[in-house]
């Protein structure tokens, strides 16, 4: 079998039901394509994809839970995918993130094949350099309004999402591979690193105050000098975390 | 600060025409107390430039004083108060000014004698006169500038009003409500072909009901109502079941008047931010009543828990409270509260039934 035919199993996300009508009808039209999951909100679509792990997602972007931006940041792997909206301007975050295509509601068939087409040739020129696959962080803040911080974590569990708000995060503690994402007496393990996390975030609610760790700056009760040189920093839930010494100078600015 | 100031152009202007007052006034002065030309413009001018500046010093009076009913008595008395003090002020001045010319520069004791005779006289009267011409130009202006300045605020109210009501209307014509539409017609065209017809004609009707609402001043809340309907139906199309619609409007709000397009927005909001970000969906509630004398109405929409703001809601609560404004509906309110999962806009409008105006 050459990749030429090689079946492209979709997956259709948009919360309205006649436009997942639609790219059903026309994808009718397409044999190579298979459907194999159809979701109507971001949460289905991250469950669908840890099960089926689809080739290719077409993809709305306001949705309920996640928008589409959202989905992508917590698809792995990644699959090929064709944005469809009715708004034209998150097109250049879809360029971003390396959409292969970016369809705007309404569109017609052949736009459509269009799509089909690139994505097929992205596939064909597999192995597509590392470089070219945005990092999560990237993915992150092309979620992000322009000029805006995070405003919510989400964190995947196997096929579950977890929406963690700032204002209930106690802190982040780098764990290798993963991020602790403490909050609220529960902790959740998110795939990147602490730094990746920590640049989406307000620099003036939180502070890295050590290479393992950030806390929010209201979450920190008093700061106590523990040896020449070396402080920790007691946190209103009695947690103590060791603070560096650019962590304490960052600190210092803040409070 | 004086507004001559903020003009050096102006102020050098001012400069220049006291110093002619004062060339003038040793002219006259020359024809009192003969004395060579240089003599008598020395003795003139400065004194003549220190009034001129002086008496600027009435346009913070004038302002701290404004001619309004009941207060005129008490600003002219203030203002003779000040001229009499500003001539008494300038007297001295030109008296000492001129025992420092005619003595100590000239020393010639007959023009100093001539001049005794004229002052204080003459320095007196001037001064008060200066000051008082100053205050009345000063008045001038200021009432000047009140009058502009209302006319100003007038006119900007007026655009500001123009400006919230084609906003509606080009909110009314949300492009991607349109480009949302015809993509669910274009799946409709597949599956369903008679819907897809039905739904042509729905969009077009809302279309021109919206643009004729749109050109009159006001309306009866049941025809803004029907609009609604009219983009409900087409949103019900859309989101399906996740989109369910209460309404309870009782007859005396039915026929109460509105602005046009006035719920059009809020109504739009609630489902692009309330509804159509749930999961489930749910119910928007539509309430209008009459309450002493008050229209309210309140529309009522879920809202996801997680979801952090609205976007871009409040630009639309904004515009209808700047539409509210307009209508001059003083005693209008607008609240917005967000409760747990539900969020309610409640618009408080005196309840008018009268004919259309124009």
């Amino acid at each position: 079998m050459t990749s030429e035919t090689t079946v492209l199993r979709a997956m259709l996300v948009d919360d309205e039901a006649p436009a997942r009508a639609l790219l059903r009808e026309y994808l009718g039209s397409h044999p190579d394509v298979t459907i194999v999951a159809e979701c109507a909100n971001g949460f289905e679509a991250v469950k669908a994809a840890a099960e089926h792990a689809p080739d290719l997602v077409f993809l709305d972007i306001q949705m309920p839970k996640l928008d589409g931006f959202e989905v992508l940041e917590l698809l792995e792997p990644r699959p090929h995918v064709v944005f469809c909206t009715a708004y034209d301007e998150y097109a250049l975050k879809a360029f971003e993130v390396n959409a292969a295509d970016y369809l705007l509601k309404p569109f017609g068939r052949e736009r459509l094949a269009d799509a089909l087409t690139r994505v097929r040739e992205r596939r064909r020129a597999a192995g597509t350099p590392a470089a070219a696959v945005p990092s999560p962080a990237a993915l992150a803040a092309a979620a992000r309004p322009e000029g805006r911080f995070a405003e919510r974590l989400l964190v995947r569990d196997g096929a579950n999402v977890h929406v963690v708000t700032l204002d209930a995060l106690d802190l982040l503690e780098a764990q290798d591979d993963y991020v602790a994402v403490h909050a609220g007496g529960k902790t959740w393990l998110k795939h990147a690193t602490l730094a990746e996390v920590a640049s989406g975030l307000d620099p003036s609610r939180f502070v890295r105050v050590h290479r393992s760790y950030v806390v929010p700056v209201d979450r920190i009760a008093r700061l106590e000098l523990y040896a020449k040189d070396s402080r920790v920093a007691i946190l209103r839930d009695g947690r103590e975390l060791p603070v560096s010494r650019s962590g304490y100078a960052r600190l210092r600015e803040l409070m | 600060m004086h507004p001559l100031f903020g003009r050096r152009f102006g102020l050098a202007l001012y400069a220049l025409a006291w110093i002619a007052a004062g060339i003038l006034l040793g002219e006259l002065g020359r024809l009192a107390v003969p004395q060579p030309r240089p003599f008598a413009w020395l003795l003139a001018v400065p004194p003549a430039v220190v009034l001129g500046m002086s008496v600027l010093s009435a346009w913070w009076l004038c302002r701290a004083n404004p001619l309004q009913e009941g207060r005129v008595g008490r600003a002219v008395s203030v203002q003779l108060q000040a001229a009499a003090a500003m001539a008494a002020a300038w007297a001295a001045i030109t008296g000492a000014w001129g025992v420092v010319v005619l003595r100590g520069l000239r020393h010639d004791p007959a023009a100093l004698a001539a001049f005794g005779r004229e002052w204080p006289l003459v320095p007196l009267a001037l001064g008060l006169l200066a000051w008082l011409l100053s205050a009345i130009v000063h008045y001038l202006v200021l009432g000047f500038e009140a009058t502009h300045d209302a006319e100003t605020r007038l006119l900007e109210a007026e655009v500001a009003g123009r400006e919230a009501e084609l906003r509606a209307l080009r909110a009314q014509l949300n492009p991607h409500f349109l480009f949302n539409s015809l993509n669910s017609i274009n799946a409709l065209v597949g599956s369903d072909p008679e819907g897809a017809r039905r739904m042509c004609e729905g969009l077009g009707d809302f279309l021109r009901r919206t643009l004729a609402l749109g050109a009159r001043d006001d309306v009866a809340l049941a025809e803004e109502l029907e609009l609604v309907d009219r983009y409900l139906q087409i949103e019900q199309v859309r989101f399906g079941a996740r989109l369910a619609v209460e309404r309870v409007i009782s007859p005396q709000a039915a026929a109460c008047r509105v602005p046009p397009l006035l719920l059009q927005p809020l109504v739009e909001n609630a489902v692009k931010h309330g509804v159509a970000g749930c999961v489930e969906g749910g119910t928007l509630r539509l309430v209008a009543d009459v309450r002493g004398g008050a229209l309210v109405i309140a529309i009522e929409n879920p809202v996801d828990p997680e979801t952090v703001t609205p976007r871009g809601a409040g630009v639309g609560l904004e515009n209808v409270r700047r539409r509210l404004d307009a209508f001059g509906a003083r005693a209008a309110r607008l609240d917005a509260v967000r409760e747990d999962e539900r969020f309610t806009v409640t618009l408080r409008v005196p309840a008018r039934t009268g004919e259309e105006q124009e």
